[in-house]
Order: C-alpha cells, then structure tokens, then sequence
C-alpha cells in the first residue's frame, strides 16, 4: 500500500513538474466538469434560523466528536463572540443583531461551503481535496501531507487544522455528511434543525426555491441568493433579510477563487521556478516523513 | 382509433376533475387550477402545489367555533425520542386571531372552500423531493416560534416540550395542557390614552378607549384588525415600539375620521373630555337614550350628520292614542291623557309642557296634569 503511494505521489509531482515546465495550471481543471446536475445542496435561510445550536450539537454528534450535553446548547451567552468553524466545530451558528425590521436578531450557520469550483481541492498539490458527485467537497486523511494550502486557498476559511494533534494532525472541515449521504439519509444538521432553516436538496430546486421566496416575500428578503453565483457558486446557499456582507460574509466575485498551487505556478511564469521546486521538495519531505510514520504505526 | 379513445379518456378526466374540483373548491369561481397545481390532474395523494401567493384567493370564514378546540401535536411520536407530544389551543389562537388577520395567519395557503390543515401540504418526513415548502416538523415549529420566540426570545425546546422520561405528569398529557373550555383571559383595555405627539401647537390628543368599544359599540377587529401578538404579550414594550410615519400614526383614526382637515378638532394643547352629546351635539341623550348604541338612532354606517333633535326623526309621529306617558314617569290624569300632545308641547322635542293656553294660574312643575310615577 505504501509503495503505491509512493507511486501516486511520484505521479502528482510529475503533474506539477509538467504544470511548472510550461503547460497551463490544469490541476483542477477536470474538477468544474464533473458537477452533476443532480448535484445536492443546502438552502440556508437565515431569516428562519432561531439560534437554537441543535445543528451544532448534532454535527459533532454525527461525526463522533467531543460535546457538551444537549441542553447545554441553550446557553445563548456563546451569541456574545463571533466563532468560526474549527478542529472541534464543523460548524458554528452567530448572531447579529436586526436593527431595523425586528427585535429579534439573525442567526448565521457557518460551515464549508461545498463550492463548485472549490479553491482549497485546485490549492491542494496531492489531491487530498476532492469534489464529490453529490457536491461534497471531502477531504483525504491518507493522502494529505499536511502543507495547509486549502486553509490558505479557501475563500470562506473553512479547512481547520488540528494544530493541538502533534502526532498525526487532520485537516476538519464540514463533509457534507458525506458517510451518511452514502447510505441514502440526509446531513445531520438539515435533519434536527427544528424549524428547517437548512434544507437539504437538489442544488437546482433550492436555487428556484429561493428565488420564488424572494419573489412572493419581497419585504423579507433581500434580492440575492449568496452562493448562487459567488465564486463560480456554492452548494450551500444562503438568504437574508439584510446584505450578506453585514453578516460576516467575505466579499466575493462570481469568479472561482483559484487556489494556491494555481496562484503559485501562474506567478512562476511570470518569475522564476525556484519557489514551486521548493514547495514540491518541501511536500516530498513531509509525505515521505507522514508515510514513515505510517510504517512505523503498522509496524508497532 | 387510438386517439379518439384517449381523447375520451380525457374527457373522462376531466369531468372526474371538475367534479373534484366542485367537491373541494366550492367558491373557485374563475380562478384557472394552473394558478395553483403544476400537474394536469391533481389528486389527493400528489396535489402538485406550486408556491404560488395565494392570498389574494384565501376565503377562510370559520367561526372559532366550528375548529378543533385543542390538538394535539403527536404526528412525530414515532421519530421524537427526546421530546413529547405538545397540545396546542387551536381555539384560543383562533379567537385571538382575529386580530391579527384572521385564521390565514396560520392557514396561510387556504385553497377556497373548506379549511385545511398543515399536513395537508407539509411533508412529514424531511427527506424529500419538493423543497419548496418545509416539511412538517418545520412547519409546526415555524409557525409557533415565529410568535412565541418574539415575546420569549426562548428558542428552548423544553418551554413547550417535555423531555421523555423525566415526566412527572402521570395522566400523559402534553405541556401546557389546561384542560378544554379554556378562553383568553379578559383583555384589560384602557379606558383613555393620552398621546403626546410632536406638533408644537395641538400636543395632546386625548383618545377614549372606553367610548369607542363601549359606547359607540366597535369590536377590537374593527380597528385591531392586523396586530402582532407580540404587541400585547411583550413585557417589555419598548422593545417592540416602531418608529411610525405621521400616515401610519393617523391609518387607524383615519378609517372613520378625516385625519386630513381639522387638526384641532383632536390635537388640543389640554386633555380633551369625553364625548358629551348634549355638549357635541345639542340633543341631551342622558335622560331617555343613555343606554342606547349611536347605530340605533343614527342608522347609515359612519355617518352621523343630519339628524336633528326632533322626537319625529325616529319615533314617526306621537299621538294621545299611541304615546304611553307613563313612561316620562307622569301619568297623565283622565282629562289630560285626552288632549292632543301639542296642545301642552309646542315645541317638537316635547321638552317642558305649557299650562297657560287652557289655565291662567297654572303652570309646570308647580302643578302636575296627573301623578308622578318616579322621582325626577
Ligand atoms: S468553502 Fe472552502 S473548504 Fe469548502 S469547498 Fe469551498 S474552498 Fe473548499
Ligand atoms: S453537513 Fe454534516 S458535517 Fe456539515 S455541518 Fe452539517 S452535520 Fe456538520
Ligand atoms: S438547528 Fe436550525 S434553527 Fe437551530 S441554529 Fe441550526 S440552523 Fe438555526
């Protein structure tokens, strides 16, 4: 098995040698072509969502990490700081207040967004990210080597590193459930969300789903659909009473976000080659280091 | 051969059709079914509603009544393993509806005709196909939080959940059951509202609460007719206060009161009095027609010009024959109760008798034509 790998890795790094030898950036170029029309989805409709954090218990739940008991989740205090996804929490919900329409405030689910074009699957150099038929967006823990290209890649700074695992450290992210999409049921968040807030569906049907919400519920929401067109569109979707950009989402072209790798080779034929070398030795290093420890692990 | 039996079969389709339709849409008068289902042949099972704004079509016109008095909200037993069933007072909210827009509150997608029920539409499981409405769970949990959570701001299960297992109800009855028959409390209603407003001259008006409901008999829905619950159930007013347009101030007046002319006949720099009829209008109403509702005297809806104080204006023509004195609390004595009635009244509102056309040295009160029946 190692010797396989060993084998792959040889073969991506000649990849990268052809992509730094002149050929254009393709290492993600067959990714945007496998998106399936029945792609799946997620509408987020923050204007629904009431805080309750239940998608957050049950995230943790589903993939069997570390939580606080249930009712735990009822303390709003955690409301007082904003949070990002990390090593422990796939995903997070905050808070915000709702100045002008209502006293009650609006509550915001973070978590991957499962992008179409996914910069942190073009950032990765061994292919550790991949897009998934479903739409999931997935990470490899076999063939990661640990540089954190995605979490520098990742327009939504999704990728969490476990940076307080010294031994062998994962990458987290949200999978869109994907072990439990496999087996026909649907993410744990969209199925205990009391008030369906988060639909899981056909990217497609959600996409018109909001856009007849927007339509029949003028006052309720604003005129966009976020994701439907940032960064070359999301499969998680969001709508809102209020600019996007007020509730902590980053400011995005309808352009995929290239990834790091790209961003690196494409400065290369503008420079000089030293650098990519460089990061391609470096990558050898720590994949031959992760693959010595895997034998010694097998060995034990 | 092939195609005139197709055709015949959907004729025959369609007659079934129209007579569902007949069955489940009594008042659809000219509204085409395209407006409402995507398929050719709803049924039933697979209606094929399209999320369409129906609001305009909704004719819900239940009484409280006629719907169920409570429900209980057990539809997901067989998933929920944390949380029991909760009862909802399908009556109290009905009747409180009536304030805040009536049963399309909740029944927000009513077909015209009769009035369905939220798993009629609502999916009861999650994974589904048609995402363009929330599945049941959802529905519920929407429709109750989006009011409740507004006054609360809880979002906690356990305020209208029971925790399985940690029951100490033994009768099994979900939380917040209080038993059949229950009624919303009596809304306490100011009797007056001073508002302070803005203008520089006219400050205060003075509204009567009281006046409006009580004496001139308008029901909450009459003005109270889009409210939120949470305007009442907030303890905490100042939250829930708007800042309002001067329109928006003067939309509830304005349905019966020109809000355009006369600034002064509300804005006043004091407190303004109750409504005084004798003082308004000239007609003392205190001493026959207390009791009465403005609508019976002055008939036509909103208007109350043009009457004047003549007894004629409503009670025709009195005569000795049809007139019982008694009920002026004289009753008149046998030469009197003879005479005509204009004879003693000259004047048309029958107010004090004159003695002196038939007597030199008697007049009213000193002496009285009969017996007094009641003090004055
Ligand atoms: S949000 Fe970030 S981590 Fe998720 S798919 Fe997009 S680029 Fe990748
Ligand atoms: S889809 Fe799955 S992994 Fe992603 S946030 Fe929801 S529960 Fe967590
Ligand atoms: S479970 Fe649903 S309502 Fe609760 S915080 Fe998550 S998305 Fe919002």
């Amino acid at each position: 098995m190692t010797n396989q790998s060993r084998r792959e890795f040889l073969k991506t790094t000649a990849l990268i040698g052809t992509a730094v030898t002149g050929l254009s950036s393709k290492t993600n170029g067959a990714q945007t072509n496998q998106l399936s029309e029945d792609r799946m989805g997620v509408l987020v409709d923050t204007t629904i969502c009431i805080g309750c954090r239940k998608c957050e218990w049950a995230c943790k739940t589903s993939h069997e990490m570390e939580t606080a008991p249930l009712d735990s989740y009822d303390d709003r205090s955690v409301f007082n700081v904003k949070r990002r996804p990390d090593s422990k929490s796939l995903t997070v919900v905050n808070e915000y207040l709702n100045n002008e329409t209502s006293s009650l405030p609006i509550d915001v689910k973070v978590q991957c967004m499962h992008c179409d074009n996914p910069a942190c699957v073009s950032a990765c150099i061994v292919g550790a990210f991949s897009k998934k038929e479903n739409g999931a967006v997935i990470w490899d823990g076999d063939k990661c080597i640990g540089c954190r290209y995605c979490m520098i890649a990742c327009p939504f700074q999704v990728p969490a590193f476990e940076f307080e695992v010294a031994l062998k450290p994962d990458i987290k992210k949200c999978d869109f459930c994907f072990e439990r999409t496999k087996i026909g049921k649907i993410p744990a968040c969209t199925e205990i969300c009391p008030v369906e807030a988060v639909t899981f569906g056909r990217r497609e049907d959600l996409v018109k789903a909001a856009h007849h919400k927007i339509k029949n519920y003028p006052n309720r929401y604003i005129n966009r659909v976020f994701g439907e067109h940032e960064v070359g569109g999301t499969s998680w979707i969001y709508l809102a009473s209020k600019e996007f950009e007020e509730l902590a989402f980053p400011k995005l072209g309808k352009d995929p976000a290239p990834g790091v790798s790209e961003a690196i080779q494409h400065g290369i034929f503008a420079y000089f080659v030293p650098p990519i070398a460089l990061y391609a030795l470096l990558g050898g290093v720590m994949w031959i280091n992760k693959n010595k420890k895997i034998e010694q692990g097998e060995e034990n | 051969m092939k195609s005139k039996l197709l055709l015949l079969i959907f004729i025959c389709a369609s007659l079934l059709n129209a007579q569902n339709k007949k069955v489940v849409h009594p008042n659809l008068s000219g509204v085409s079914c395209k407006t409402c289902h995507s398929c050719e042949v709803p049924t039933k099972e697979n209606p094929c509603i399209k999320p369409c704004p129906r609001d305009k079509m909704i004719s819900i016109d239940q009484s409280p009544e006629e719907g169920p008095e409570v429900l209980i909200i057990d539809k997901f037993k067989e998933q929920s393993d944390i949380y029991a069933p909760v009862a909802f007072t399908h009556r109290l909210h009905a009747e409180m509806s009536g304030m805040s827009g009536g049963c399309k509150m909740c029944h927000h997608y009513n077909p015209p005709g009769q009035v369905i029920g939220c798993s009629d539409c609502h999916e009861l499981t999650r994974k589904r196909v048609d995402v363009s409405k929330p599945d049941l769970k959802g529905a519920y949990h929407r429709q109750c939080m989006d009011c409740h959570r507004s006054w609360s701001g809880k979002v906690e299960c356990v305020s209208c959940h029971e925790t399985i297992g940690t029951s100490k109800n033994k009768k099994k009855q979900p939380i917040g059951y209080k038993g059949k028959n229950r009624v919303h409390p009596k809304i306490i209603t100011p009797d007056k509202i001073k508002f302070d407003t803005p203008k520089t001259s006219g400050r205060i008006v003075t509204f009567y609460h009281s006046e409006h409901n009580e004496l001139f008999g308008l029901e909450c829905q009459s003005c109270h007719s889009n409210e939120s619950c949470v305007k009442c159930h907030n303890k905490n007013k100042s939250a829930s206060l708007k800042v309002k347009t001067t329109e928006q101030k003067h939309a509830v007046c304005s349905n019966c009161h020109n809000t355009k002319l006369n600034c002064s006949s509300c804005h006043l720099d004091t407190a303004k009095p109750g409504f005084n009829h004798k003082v308004s209008t000239g007609f003392d109403n205190s001493k026959f027609h207390s009791k009465l509702l403005c609508a019976r005297c002055h008939t036509e809806k909103g208007k109350f010009k043009g009457l004047n104080n003549e007894c004629m204006n409503c009670h025709g023509k009195w005569t000795q024959e049809n007139f019982n004195h008694k009920i002026t609390g004289l009753v008149l004595d046998e030469t009197h109760a003879a005479i005509e009635c204009a004879e003693c009244h000259l004047d048309k509102t029958f107010a004090k008798p004159v003695c002196n056309n038939c007597h030199d040295d008697i007049s009213f009160p000193k002496n009285i034509p009969g017996k007094l029946t009641k003090k004055k």
